[in-house]
């Protein structure tokens, strides 16, 4: 909490002190006349000293409020409420896409039985890290509309190039790493005394890397997977970009692109909640799946 | 795929992009910012790749682009590199509330995803070239501050920097003479990962127009500007694409190689 705090104080201040005045860009764009610029200054509250700004500030934020848009004149809750929706809807499916496509490498490089089978998956895991979000979704854009492959029949191209396609750009960036971390870990811990225990009592080599060897790597696969859910969130900024699709992070870059702050303030500051809220919930989880965590906290 | 064999690729690709920006102007036989032939001209003599929307030879773009491109990646990771290990040497040598205050500011400001905070900072200054490779550069320090706190601190528990400090060697001098030296093998190891690192900030930001001019030989925002012939001219949009892709991945490849060839056996 205390965390958030200081990321949204940073916020505040690396605006207010890096820009100068963020109203320099409406009067070199000649949108104002230097009397109607005084007025938006006083209704932004922008000719008072730094810390009542700052105050006044902190105290919107309980309210939920984040000031006004400097080019609709709307508040800026609303004008990210009405993109979070797509956003959202993006990043839940590129998180689980990335997290099933992380764990289904993750393990298939770390089953030695099959050489080929591994070294394909520890191939496309170090792929998928490697390539730029941007690339991979211009790749996909060209696959699917020069080849045969765009007039598969499906549910509709719509829903496809919609969210199935950006959902799986996004997921393939996160999945590298997941797969990496799960291909560690579970390295890791087959070495350990009960993974022969298992195998002397006689349990079978799929079930005893799934149940033995996978579960006490959960914890740190959990907390990998909210650090790439905040990820995912940068990554949105691309993939909406790409896929020309609406969304919170072509409002960020449009935002700043236009010298609109408060828009922009105001996503750094959810982008900061989610986070924060991500580890929370990783925490949570992560006592929920390893008893061991339960005693020492 | 075999590691050596890996190296070896990643090796020679970085070296052939490197002679490419630095002898971008020998190699290119056209002005990269002006239009030489009519709009999406195929490969000729004077230009094996064709020319892209404005006429401008897509090769020499390339070229220069390696040079503006990579000369962006290393002036943010030296900014990140010495404004990091700065504050991680501050933090490890003074401990008590310094410590803590650099430790406190370093987690906040990875509250923000790197490239969110990047995008933070563009906000503040306006999009340009420099505000983007400011901001990877800064928007990166936080996490190398506290990833050489951690390696200066595991030289500082070693018997020898007790030792000197039990001679009454003073903590600037430990910084200097023993912290910093020893903490150099993994700093450098860092260093590696952050300039792939900042290459992908880089080229993302410029790719989502934050660099500001359009027409800048960058191989981000070549990317971004290919997009719009993308189905009947995809080169424009995959070769700088790709540049990037290969770059990136041979930096991570030799980062690997260095990392696992330092450790002993």
């Amino acid at each position: 909490m205390l965390t958030a705090f200081v990321a949204v104080t940073l916020t505040f201040f690396a605006l207010r002190l890096g820009g100068g005045d963020p109203t320099d860009s409406l009067m070199a764009q000649n949108l104002v006349t230097p009397e109607q610029l005084a007025a938006v200054r006083a209704t932004l509250g922008l000719d008072q000293p730094l810390i009542v700004q700052y105050a006044s500030f902190l105290a919107g934020l309980l309210r939920f409020d984040l000031g006004v848009s400097l080019f609709n004149s709307r508040p800026v809750v609303t004008v990210i409420a009405e993109q979070l929706g797509p956003t959202l809807r993006l990043a839940s499916a590129g998180l689980l896409i990335a997290i099933v496509l992380g764990l289904a490498l993750g393990i298939l490089s770390a089953w030695s039985r099959n050489r080929l089978a591994a070294d394909g998956a520890r191939w496309v895991s170090s792929l998928a890290t490697g390539l730029p979000v941007a690339l991979t979704g211009i790749l996909v854009i060209l696959l699917f509309s020069a080849t045969p492959l765009g007039r598969l029949p499906g549910p509709g191209l719509g829903w496809t190039r919609g969210l199935l396609l950006p959902a799986l750009v996004l997921g393939f960036a996160s999945a590298g790493a997941i797969a990496r971390a799960v291909n560690t870990e579970l390295s890791r811990s087959r070495a350990e005394p009960y993974m022969s225990a298992a195998a002397a009592r006689g349990v079978r080599h799929g079930p005893r890397l799934l149940w033995h060897a996978l579960r006490p790597a959960l914890p740190l696969v959990i907390s990998l997977c909210a650090l790439q859910a905040a990820y995912l969130f940068a990554g949105t900024v691309v993939t909406e970009t790409v896929f020309s699709r609406p969304g919170i992070g072509r409002l960020l870059v449009s935002s700043i692109l236009q010298g609109d702050y408060p828009v922009a303030q105001g996503l750094v500051v959810l982008a900061a909640l989610i986070y924060t809220l991500s580890q929370v919930m990783a925490d949570l989880l992560a006592l929920l799946v390893d008893p061991r965590l339960r005693g020492s906290s | 795929m075999s590691g050596r064999l890996g190296a070896g690729l990643a090796l020679t690709w970085l070296g052939a992009i490197l002679v490419l920006a630095l002898l971008a102007p020998w190699l290119s036989p056209n002005d990269p910012l002006q239009p030489v032939a009519p709009p999406l001209a195929g490969p000729s003599q004077s230009m094996p790749l064709g020319s892209d929307a404005l006429g401008r030879d897509v090769w020499s773009r390339l070229a220069y682009g390696a040079r503006l491109t990579l000369a962006a990646a290393s002036l943010s990771t030296t900014l990140t590199v010495v404004i990091g290990s700065v504050l991680g040497l501050a933090a490890a040598a003074s401990g008590g509330w310094t410590d803590r205050a650099i430790v406190a500011g370093a987690n906040a400001a990875l509250a923000i995803p790197g490239l969110v905070l990047a995008m933070l900072i563009i906000a503040a200054i306006g999009p340009s070239l420099t505000a983007v490779v400011l901001a990877v550069g800064l928007g990166a320090a936080p996490g190398f501050a506290r990833l050489a706190r951690t390696s200066f601190l595991q030289v500082r528990e070693r018997a020898y920097v007790t030792a000197s400090g039990a001679l009454g060697a003073s903590r600037l001098w430990t910084a200097r003479f023993h912290l910093l030296p020893n903490a150099w093998p993994s700093l450098a190891s860092l260093t590696t990962t952050h300039f792939a690192w900042a290459l992908l900030g880089i080229t993302t930001l410029t790719f989502l127009g934050l660099a500001g001019d359009p027409s800048l030989p960058e191989w981000g925002a070549m990317l971004n500007s290919g997009r719009a012939h993308l189905l009947d001219v995809p080169r424009l949009a995959l070769l700088p694409g790709v540049a990037i892709a290969l770059t990136i991945m041979a930096v991570h490849r030799l980062g690997e190689r260095g990392a696992t060839g330092r450790s002993p056996g």
